[in-house]
């Protein structure tokens, strides 16, 4: 925010706010980096810690909440003030679902360490990648306040969409050809569509920072990927 | 957004004609040298509450009493331009005066009931404009707008003590009793609820909220959350100029001008 209250504990609340929406998703997108680096280097370890750290962001959650019931309450905030504080719960919601994904990557993870190693895991890291970054830019569009950044990040999605659509048919066709590989290959299918998801929630934020900044929803149609093509596959 | 120049905010928002009550056009007040309000262009809609809202000396009490010209009883105020009401301009040197105060009400900041009896209080103006021919129909005229006033449960039995025995909040309704006495159209309260306590507050602003099902009204108020709790239109007054009108909740969810944002974010130092 440019310019101060006249009642400075006010934007002291308000920074205060803002601070821990920043430190959750800072957690958050380790978070999700871990988790991809956990399916690609096959690290049970790493696993263990992303898992013992998701209540971590759960309870920034809760205090980003208490910190914004109290604005609410104590300073009837409005304008820009207002979109900030509200926009601010959704974007924590956003974060605290991102984490338990993660969370669920690296359980996942787990489970398929104690298997032979696919190698299909490695065309997981390319849509990792591209989620983190995706996650990476918003964070940093919220930071920054950049609403051009922000829209850039909308646009993307797309692209984890595609990725997760095409991932979903290479893993069919590996189930296909060997009944053995369902196993992993599930779990693979779930880690991709925990990636596409996290993709999901980075653009909802996106769309938030749209909001707080110019008070009102971007324009046009949200970009989609093909996400439910999978089922065509059943038809043929 | 940079500063406004005067004109920005004419015409906006755009009633249906049929819907405008009172039309303001390019009005500039003086006190002597002062230039107090610089070119407003303003439309005020039929049957609905608009705010005033901006820091002191903006020039917003300055405008309510144009409205049913109050400056002119200032010797040195000085007004320009052309305030209609009903397409008819009130400044027009033909127009009675006195029928205009009895067709556009007043309300105060201070409740200043007369030192006479709550039946006279409100039997006042219908008596002087001739509105009531017979005792009953007058006392009929005192018993509604004390109830439109939601004071007659509190007074009715009695009337014929003093006004100003009353409770602060109960003297404001009786003010308000006695505005809607001689039936008018528009009823201006400049900062009506300042004086009183949060429940008195809360009676007014319900009573803002019935009254305008059949009047119009325009409120100046300090209070922000006043004019968002009452008001479907607001406008933004700062050194004379209007910088911003519009839907209420635009101007509180998403003011277009950075002055108005400053304003009722609590940066206007």
């Amino acid at each position: 925010m440019s310019d101060e209250h006249t009642v400075k504990s006010f934007d002291g609340e308000i920074n205060r706010l803002n601070d821990v929406i920043i430190e959750m998703a800072s957690l958050t997108k380790e978070q999700v980096r871990d988790a991809v680096t956990v399916v690609v280097k096959r690290d049970s370890e790493l696993a263990g810690e992303i898992i013992e750290k998701d209540p971590a962001i759960n309870n920034l959650e809760l205090e980003s909440h208490e910190l914004t019931m109290r604005l609410l309450a104590l300073r009837q905030p409005v304008a820009i003030d207002l979109r900030n504080i509200v926009v601010s719960i959704k974007i924590s919601s956003d974060l605290e679902r991102i984490g338990d994904y993660a969370a669920n990557v690296a359980k996942r993870a787990l489970v398929l360490n104690q298997l032979p190693p696919v190698k299909q895991a490695r065309t997981i890291k390319n849509m990792g990648r591209v989620t983190y970054d995706l996650l990476k830019d918003v964070i940093d569009a919220y930071e920054h306040q950049d609403v051009k950044k922000a829209l850039d990040v909308w646009h993307r999605d797309e692209e984890v969409d595609d990725m997760y659509t095409s991932i979903f048919r290479e893993l069919l066709t590996y189930m296909m050809e060997d009944t053995h590989n369902i196993t992993a290959c599930t779990h693979l299918l779930f880690i991709a569509r925990n990636l596409e998801r996290i993709g999901d929630h980075a653009t909802n934020i996106a769309e938030d920072i749209h909001f707080m900044i110019k008070g009102k929803p971007p324009t046009g149609r949200r970009p989609m990927g093909d996400v439910d093509g999978e089922f065509d596959i059943f038809d043929h | 957004m940079t500063n406004p120049d005067n004109n920005s905010s004419n015409g906006k928002p755009v009633f249906p004609q049929e819907k405008i009550k009172i039309a303001c056009k390019r009005v500039n007040v003086y006190y002597g040298d002062k230039h107090a309000i610089r070119d407003v262009n303003l439309e005020i809609g039929k049957n609905e509450v608009t705010a005033f809202i901006g820091p002191s000396g903006c020039g917003k009490s300055t405008f309510l009493r144009c409205i049913n010209r109050m400056n002119d009883t200032i010797d040195i105020c000085r007004v320009e331009g052309e305030i209609e009401i009903d397409n008819e301009n009130i400044y027009d040197k033909s127009l009675d005066v006195v029928l205009l105060r009895a067709r556009v009400g007043m309300v105060f900041q201070k409740p200043n009931p007369f030192p006479k009896s709550i039946y006279d209080n409100v039997a006042y103006g219908p008596k002087i404009h001739g509105i009531a021919s017979t005792k009953g129909e007058l006392e009929g005229i005192v018993e509604t707008s004390l109830k439109k006033a939601g004071l007659w449960e509190e007074v009715n039995d009695r009337l014929d003590q003093p006004g100003t025995g009353l409770s602060g909040g109960q003297q404001q309704r009786l003010c308000i009793a006695r505005a809607i006495a001689v039936q008018p159209e528009i009823i201006l309260m400049d900062e009506p609820c300042s004086a009183l306590d949060p429940i008195a507050t809360a009676k007014i602003e319900e009573l803002i909220e019935e009254l305008k099902e059949n009047y119009t009204i325009v409120i100046v108020t300090h209070s922000m959350q006043q004019a968002a709790r009452v008001s479907q239109k607001t406008a933004f007054f700062h050194l004379g100029d209007l910088v911003e009108y519009g839907e209420t909740e635009d101007i509180f969810t998403n003011p277009v001008n950075k002055l108005t944002q400053d304003y009722i974010t609590g940066r206007y130092g």
